[in-house]
């Protein structure tokens, strides 16, 4: 055979494979988004310091007055350790210094009060990879997990936030 | 075209092929993942 009518050849099924792998690829993405993640599993991935991910809470950030009983409504009340607040998945309700910490490229878990799926899929689109938490904070708090309350504080050196 | 081109070829072509064979595995294994999720989710709603 011609040598340059096989290098084509070869080359050509290379190029149809990357496709391929790309597609498959883009699909994988695509379907991880569909498929909550538990708390249980999310607490093993950030146990795991090589995982680079981050948190996002989609809740009201504080309260505006103090006649309430439900102590899942507010970011402040309690929150996923390193969680990054972003109400309503809108920054110009989030805290300046919150929205600094914000990364769409990286995995994102987006939590809620109670694992809304619809609050998840207007937030999903600003993120590369996301991925909602089942049962939100509420799940978080009743497997026992840690939790931390109070203000948003950045991470003191870089990151995304995110990490026990 | 050289021996080692032609092996290279292929070696690409294979790594590729192994590629797309754990992909797809891992897709099916999500895509059942993702159904039993939406089963959940629905079965949330009626409640």
């Amino acid at each position: 055979m011609n040598p340059k009518i096989e290098r084509a050849i070869y080359i050509g099924l290379i190029v149809v494979l990357a496709g391929l792998l790309v597609s498959f690829g883009k699909k994988e993405v695509e379907l991880q988004k569909q498929i909550p993640v538990t708390a249980q599993e999310l607490y093993k991935k950030l146990a795991n310091p090589n995982v680079n991910i981050q948190i996002i809470d989609v809740r009201p950030y504080e309260p505006e007055d103090e006649d309430y009983d439900d102590e899942y409504l507010y970011y402040t009340d309690i929150h996923l350790p390193g969680a990054i607040p972003l109400p309503d998945c809108d920054e110009s309700k989030a805290p300046e210094e919150a929205v600094e910490q914000i990364n769409p490229y990286i995995p994102t878990i987006i939590v809620s009060r109670d694992g809304d799926p619809e609050i998840f899929k207007k937030c999903a689109q600003k993120f590369k990879i996301a991925q909602n938490l089942a049962g939100g904070v509420v799940a978080w708090d009743e497997a026992g997990l840690p939790t931390e309350d109070g203000e948003y504080e950045p991470p003191k050196m870089g990151g995304g936030g995110g990490c026990l | 075209m050289s021996m080692i081109e032609r092996v290279l070829y292929w070696l690409a072509i294979v790594v590729l092929i192994v590629g797309l064979i754990g992909l797809k595995s891992q897709i099916s294994d999500l895509e059942k993942k993702a159904q039993s999720a939406q089963v959940q989710l629905q079965e949330g709603g009626e409640e």
